[in-house]
C-alpha cells in the first residue's frame, strides 16, 4: 500500500469513529430526562438574583480577600527565600514546602475548626475574613514561588547597574527589580487568581450562613431542595463567566510579553 | 565627604596586591594599581585575562580575596565604609547598558538622583536634561531605553553616570557589544568627557581610542599587570613579548 493511500485511510478511520461514537451517544440518551434533570429553566429562574447579588459575590469576595492577603505574605516569602539571613530562607523554604503539600481542605479545616476548638483562638472577622486567610495561606506558598521565579528572570546587570548608582539592596530590589520581575509574572498570576476562584469551592466546609455563602455550597443547597440538577448547571456557567476572561486575559498577556522580548 | 578628605594628593583609585578568585580559579595574581585625578587610564588584554574583573574590584561589584581597594583614600573592604555612598562617586558604564528598561530615559537619570542622592525632583531633571544634552540626546528624553539603538543605550548609560556627578568613571568594553557603525558617537561621548579631565577607568579593545585618549595604557594577561606605560609605548612599541603577541593578534581580527 502507497504511503499516500495508507494515511488517507488511517484519517477515515479517526473521523469515522468519532462520528459513529456522537451518533450512537446521540441515540441511546434520553435527552428528555437530562434536560429536565439538568436544565430546568423555572428552577434556574428561580435562583435568580441571589445567585449573583449573594452566592457570586461572596465567591469574588473571598477571592479578593485570599489574593490579597496571600500577595502580600506571598511577596514577603520570596524575599525571605532570597534573603542572605539564613533563618529567614529556613523558614520560607519551610512554610512553601508545607502548604504546598497538604490539600487545602486539611488548611482550611485547621485555621476554620482546628485553632478554635484545640487552642481556643479563633481568627476574628467572621466567616469571610477566616476563608480569605485559610486560601490565602495556601495561595501564598504557590505566588511566593512565582514572585521568587519573577524576580530571578530580571536580567543580575540590572542589580549590578542600579548598586553602581549606590542604591542599596533593598532600594534596588523596591525601585528596579520588582517593577520588572512584576511585569513578568502578571500571567501566572493571573492563573493563580483564577485556581483561587475555583478553590473558594473549598469554603463550604467552613459552615458559611447563607449570607456567607459561595457559589457551590449555594449550588447544592438549592440542588438537596429542589432534586435537581439544574443548580449545577447556573453555577457552572456562573463559574465560567469569571474565569474564562480572566483566562483570555492571561493568553493575551503572554503574547504581549513574549512579543517584548 | 569632607573636603580636607578630596585632597588632589590622594588617588582616585588605588589598587594593593590584589588578589580574586572565582572558586579554585585565581583571576587576578596580585595586581598593583593607581589612576590618579584626571588622568585616564585605558585597561587592554586577552578576553578572560581578568581586566574586566579588576574593573568590578573597583567599584566593589566584586569582593577581592586578598588585597586593597582605595577609593580617593578610603579602604573599600573596611567595615566602617558606606560602600554605597562610595560607589555614588563612581561612575560605571556596563557592555550591555543595563538601563531600566521599565523606566523613561528621564528617569533611568533621574532615580539614582533622587533615591540615592535625596535631590528633588526638579533638580534631578535638570541636572537629567544637562548631561543627556551633553551626550546629545535631550531629544529622546521621554523615550523607553528599548526604542533606541545600541549606541544611543549606551550613550544613554553614560549621562545616567554622569547624572550623579562622579569623581571618577569605570568603562566595562563600552563598544563591544554595539554595532560597528554605533562604536564611533560612543567614543566621541568618552573622548569629550576625557577632554574635559574626568577621572577614567577604561577596559576596551579599541586600540585607536586608547592611542587617543589614554595617558597610561595597562595590559593584563593571566591575572597579572604585564606592561604599563604611555600608549606610545604600549601600543605602538611595546616591549614584553605578550603585548607584543597580543596587539598582533589584534590586528588579525
Amino acid at each position: 500500500m502507497k504511503k499516500q493511500t495508507r494515511k488517507r485511510l488511517i484519517r477515515g478511520l479517526l473521523y469515522g469513529s468519532f462520528i459513529l461514537i456522537v451518533v450512537v451517544f446521540a441515540l441511546s440518551a434520553d435527552w428528555e430526562t437530562i434536560a429536565r434533570a439538568f436544565g430546568d429553566i423555572e428552577i434556574a429562574i428561580d435562583m435568580f438574583p441571589e445567585v449573583l447579588t449573594i452566592a457570586a459575590k461572596n465567591t469574588i469576595l473571598y477571592t479578593a480577600g485570599a489574593f490579597s492577603f496571600g500577595f502580600v505574605l506571598a511577596l514577603l516569602l520570596a524575599l525571605m527565600k532570597m534573603s542572605t539571613v539564613g533563618p529567614y530562607r529556613w523558614f520560607a523554604n519551610t512554610y512553601i514546602e508545607l502548604f504546598r503539600g497538604l490539600p487545602a481542605l486539611v488548611t482550611i479545616i485547621l485555621i476554620a475548626f482546628a485553632l478554635p476548638i484545640a487552642l481556643g483562638v479563633a481568627i476574628p472577622g467572621g466567616t469571610l475574613v477566616r476563608g480569605s486567610v485559610a486560601l490565602g495561606l495556601v495561595a501564598a506558598a504557590y505566588m511566593a514561588e512565582t514572585i521568587r521565579a519573577g524576580v530571578e528572570a530580571v536580567p543580575r546587570g540590572q542589580t549590578e547597574a542600579a548598586r553602581s548608582l549606590g542604591m542599596t539592596r533593598s532600594t534596588a530590589m523596591v525601585f528596579i527589580i520588582l517593577p520588572q520581575a512584576f511585569r513578568i509574572i502578571i500571567p501566572p498570576l493571573t492563573n493563580e487568581l483564577v485556581l483561587l476562584i475555583k478553590d473558594t469551592s473549598l469554603l463550604f466546609v467552613i459552615g458559611t450562613t447563607p449570607q456567607t455563602v459561595e457559589l457551590t455550597k449555594y449550588g447544592r443547597d438549592f440542588m438537596s431542595v429542589t432534586f435537581n440538577g439544574t443548580p449545577l448547571t447556573v453555577i457552572a456557567l456562573v463559574y465560567l463567566a469569571i474565569t474564562l476572561p480572566l483566562t483570555r486575559v492571561v493568553a493575551q498577556l503572554e503574547k504581549r510579553t513574549a512579543k517584548a522580548r | 565627604m569632607s573636603d580636607e578628605l578630596r585632597n588632589q594628593d590622594v588617588p582616585p583609585i588605588q589598587v594593593i596586591d590584589l588578589h580574586k578568585s572565582f572558586g579554585t580559579l585565581e583571576v587576578l595574581k596580585g595586581i598593583d594599581f593607581q589612576v590618579d585625578t584626571g588622568e585616564v587610564v585605558c585597561v587592554i588584554g586577552p578576553s578572560g585575562s581578568g581586566k574586566s574583573t579588576l574593573l568590578r574590584c573597583v567599584n566593589f561589584l566584586e569582593e577581592p580575596t586578598s588585597g586593597t581597594v582605595l577609593i580617593e583614600g578610603i579602604d573599600m573592604a573596611d567595615p566602617e565604609t558606606d560602600v554605597d555612598a562610595v560607589r555614588t562617586r563612581i561612575g560605571m558604564v556596563f557592555q550591555q547598558f543595563n538601563l531600566f528598561p521599565h523606566l523613561t530615559v528621564l528617569d533611568n537619570l533621574t532615580i539614582g538622583q533622587r533615591k540615592v542622592l535625596k535631590r528633588s525632583g526638579s533638580e534631578a531633571e535638570d541636572v537629567a536634561r544637562a548631561v543627556l544634552a551633553r551626550v546629545g540626546l535631550l531629544d529622546k528624553v521621554d523615550e523607553h531605553p528599548i526604542r533606541l539603538s545600541g549606541g544611543q543605550q549606551q550613550r544613554v548609560a553614560i549621562a545616567r553616570s554622569l547624572s550623579m556627578n562622579p569623581d571618577m568613571m569605570l568603562f566595562d568594553e563600552p563598544t563591544s557589544a554595539l554595532d560597528p557603525e554605533l562604536i564611533g558617537e560612543v567614543l566621541d561621548v568618552m573622548q569629550s568627557l576625557a577632554a574635559d579631565g574626568m577621572t577614567m577607568m577604561v577596559v576596551t579593545h579599541e586600540m585607536g581610542f586608547a592611542r587617543q585618549a589614554a595617558d597610561r595604557v595597562a595590559l593584563i594577561d593571566e591575572g597579572v599587570i604585564v606592561e604599563e606605560g604611555p600608549p606610545e609605548q604600549v601600543i605602538v612599541a611595546p616591549q614584553h613579548p605578550r603585548t607584543q603577541a597580543f596587539l598582533q593578534a589584534l590586528e588579525h581580527t
